[in-house]
């Protein structure tokens, strides 16, 4: 990676807590994260609202060709989840 | 940050350098003199240079004839009165007769990554801000060699067999669907409609299917691989991990799922694709090649994936059918067993004793096992280790042979410990066998989320290893993540009391240690992977036979007084490599290694982009 040293400390706040997740909105409209619960340093219990901070950098891009096994893998539960949430909504209605 | 008198003494042999502005003519002191610690993270960027520089050993004393300004690398033109190099101990050669065992690699903790900020206020008012040497995840050298490990006081006595457990296998060639549940031959039968039980069982089961996959299917997409089980059953009123437990060879239960809305279980780092690429075969929690998979492809209701009772749900539900082929195989007569494996718990008084500390998930959903079921790898009368608090349980190594351990984690696939890897665990199997150790038991503990619980099991356990008295401890981990904190101060607790201790996780590159102490010094790596990160690749990362070999040879030195080589700053493969030559060349064994995710399908382009 061309700028991988580059370390910025960043802010967010903890908008989902799940049993197995929790999900973060970085301050300042620069994205949304969630991360299972191992991935998470906490030391007291976890609240909404609390704030929360990483070291991170940027993301690169590793080279212009799309991998085809995730494309394949995309599309494959893409297709699966519009299939399941029809036949869900089909379920609750009868 | 100048260093103490002690510090100095420990680091004779490091270069000295000065920690601030020093004026000619001082003599130099400890107080004069900087970490030796930080020198790697200066001299990666450029703002020290160590050539020439003399040994911390050889300037104290000395007469500073230059002023110089602080960060100097103190050279011989510089000063008067170096004392002569201390002679650098070579490495003994190894005794060819005797037989030695040598450590294998390790992974360094090095401090919590912090950062220095050094103001010089003269001048220009400088602010400087420098790494403070980051977590390490690298790897260590071994000790050139060693003395044999067992010691000569070690008093012969006679082993003592606690107890016994007989695995008696039954092959299963063929899988089919059929009007009941039934062995015949080396076919099993499946009953059909049996998922309709497994859905009314479950409130929260929405759907279940299940697919037979021969291994001339093996190229067909699947949901992510929650869990990989071994099909067996305690044979009358034999308890888990004593007595007889019969099993089927060559098919496997697999267990998948999604929630309603097409949510994978465990969305992270899924392992969803075609089951061919994904999957590490032969790892002690994976399928072997050429074994047949009753899938199960479990649906839960929306939103649930991420809660508790979904994946257990899942679990429980496939657990139906699990069970009806148990019940079945209780029945199978003698005349069909095809193999019959026995394993004795020896005790071995007078050797030197040790334990295994398996920590394993206990976060929340995805990060939660069930301890001690009735059958093995069963869902009734497990506990699962969150609702336990997660403190250390201790547990016979036939117990966890006998699959005391139903894994519900369902965290990142490659280094995931399925519930058939603790049912085949190379380090407890190596070291159940091992005559030169007497192995007296494992104990497990989970990991949970918040800090102070943390430490408050990590003291548990500390107590606990007290109390056995042991000559030495593993503790091993799965997945990396904040487990790493317990992991580490697992390490503390049982170093602190005079045990040497040797730790076993996945490190490498992306699992870099987030902490360490001074105890963990003996470490092996379980990275599999080329470029060392969670591949998504099943199980590619598990502790395997060759890293058991590893860390009970290490444990071995360690308890045979030697020490293990400080660590490389950064991952470097090639220490594993020398160190399994090394064991295999003192114990004149090969050590027979295990492929990796190269050996699997793959497109070219993967190839290229991944690894």
């Amino acid at each position: 990676m061309k700028y991988g040293d580059k370390i910025i400390r960043m802010e967010g706040v903890i908008v989902e807590v799940h049993d197995g997740s929790v999900a973060i909105d970085l301050k300042g409209r620069l994205g949304y994260l969630k991360i299972p619960m191992r991935m998470l340093i906490t030391d007291y219990p976890l609240l909404v609202g609390q704030e929360v901070a990483w070291n991170m950098s940027f993301v690169e891009q590793l080279g212009p060709e799309p991998n085809e096994k995730y494309i394949s893998n995309l599309d494959i539960e893409k297709r699966r989840q519009e299939e399941m949430r029809a036949q869900n909504q089909k379920n609750k209605e009868v | 940050m100048s260093i103490t008198a002690e510090t100095a003494k420990e680091h004779a042999n490091d270069p000295a350098v000065l920690c601030c502005r020093a004026e000619a003519g001082i003599t130099i002191g400890a107080e004069n003199l900087e970490d030796p610690a930080i020198f790697d993270d200066l001299v990666d960027s450029g703002l020290l240079n160590l050539d020439g520089c003399l040994t911390i050993g050889q300037v104290l004393g000395a007469t500073l004839t230059k002023t110089c300004d602080s960060l100097a690398a103190i050279t011989a033109d510089v000063v008067d009165g170096v004392k002569a190099a201390p002679a650098v101990t070579a490495p003994a050669a190894e005794e060819p007769a005797v037989p030695a065992e040598v450590p294998a690699p390790a992974v360094s903790a090095a401090s919590n990554g912090g950062v220095l900020k050094i103001h010089i206020g003269k001048g220009e008012d400088i602010d400087i801000e420098l790494p403070l040497g980051i977590a390490g995840g690298s790897t260590a050298v071994p000790a050139a060699a060693q003395a044999a490990v067992t010691a000569a006081a070690e008093v012969d006595q006679e082993p003592v067999v606690v107890r016994s457990l007989t695995r008696k296998h039954f092959n299963i060639t063929e899988v089919k669907r059929g009007p009941e549940t039934k062995i015949e031959g080396s076919t099993l039968y499946i009953r059909e409609g049996i998922e309709a039980e497994c859905v009314n069982d479950q409130e929260l089961v929405t759907d279940l299917k299940l697919e037979i996959i021969a291994p001339e299917n093996y190229h067909t997409y699947s949901e992510t691989i929650m869990d990989i089980q071994p099909i067996a059953a305690k044979e009358g009123d034999d308890e888990l991990g004593s007595g007889v437990t019969r099993v089927l060879d060559g098919v496997v239960v697999m267990v998948t799922g999604t929630d309603a809305n097409g949510v994978q279980i465990g969305e992270f780092g899924s392992s969803e694709g075609y089951l061919d690429e994904n999957i590490m075969w032969g790892r002690p929690g994976c399928p072997e090649k050429g074994e047949i998979f009753i899938k199960t492809q479990v649906t839960i209701k929306e939103g649930t994936n991420m809660e508790r009772p979904g994946p257990l749900a899942a679990h429980t539900a496939t657990d139906i059918i699990t069970q009806e082929i148990r019940e079945v195989i209780k029945q199978l007569d003698e005349s069909m067993v095809t193999d019959t494996e026995t394993f004795d718990q020896v005790r071995r008084p007078g050797k030197k004793k040790i334990v295994i500390v398996k920590e394993i998930m206990g976060q929340g959903a995805m990060h939660d096992n069930l301890i001690l079921p009735v059958e093995p790898v069963g869902i009734l009368g497990g506990k699962p280790n969150v609702d336990l608090g997660n403190v250390p349980v201790s547990v016979s190594p036939l117990e966890v042979l006998d699959g005391c351990i139903h894994a519900l984690t369902c965290i990142g696939p490659a280094s995931k410990e399925m519930s058939r890897h603790y049912w085949r665990e190379p380090l407890v199997l190596e070291a159940l066998h091992d005559e030169e150790v007497d192995l007296c038991g494992v104990i497990f503990v989970g990991s949970p989320q918040i800090n102070a619980e943390k430490f408050y099991v990590s003291k548990r356990v500390g107590m606990m290893v007290e109390m056995l008295g042991v000559d030495g401890a593993f503790v091993t981990t799965e997945g990396f993540g904040n487990n790493h904190i317990d992991f580490a101060s697992h390490h503390e607790q049982i170093g602190m009391r005079g045990i040497p201790v040797v730790g076993m996780s996945f490190c490498a590159v992306q699992g870099a240690l987030v902490v360490g102490n001074k105890y963990m010094t003996a470490m092996v790596d379980n990275n599999k992977s080329e470029s060392g990160i969670e591949n998504e690749v099943l199980g590619c990362n598990t502790l395997c036979h060759e890293d058991a070999i590893r860390a009970l040879a290490m444990l071995k030195s360690e308890m045979g007084g030697e020490d293990v080589k400080t660590s490389e700053k950064k991952w470097n493969p090639n220490v594993k490599s020398t160190n399994v030559e090394l064991v295999s060349n003192v114990t004149g064994k090969p050590v027979e290694l295990v492929e990796n995710e190269q050996s699997l399908p793959m497109s070219q382009k993967r190839k290229e982009k991944y690894d």
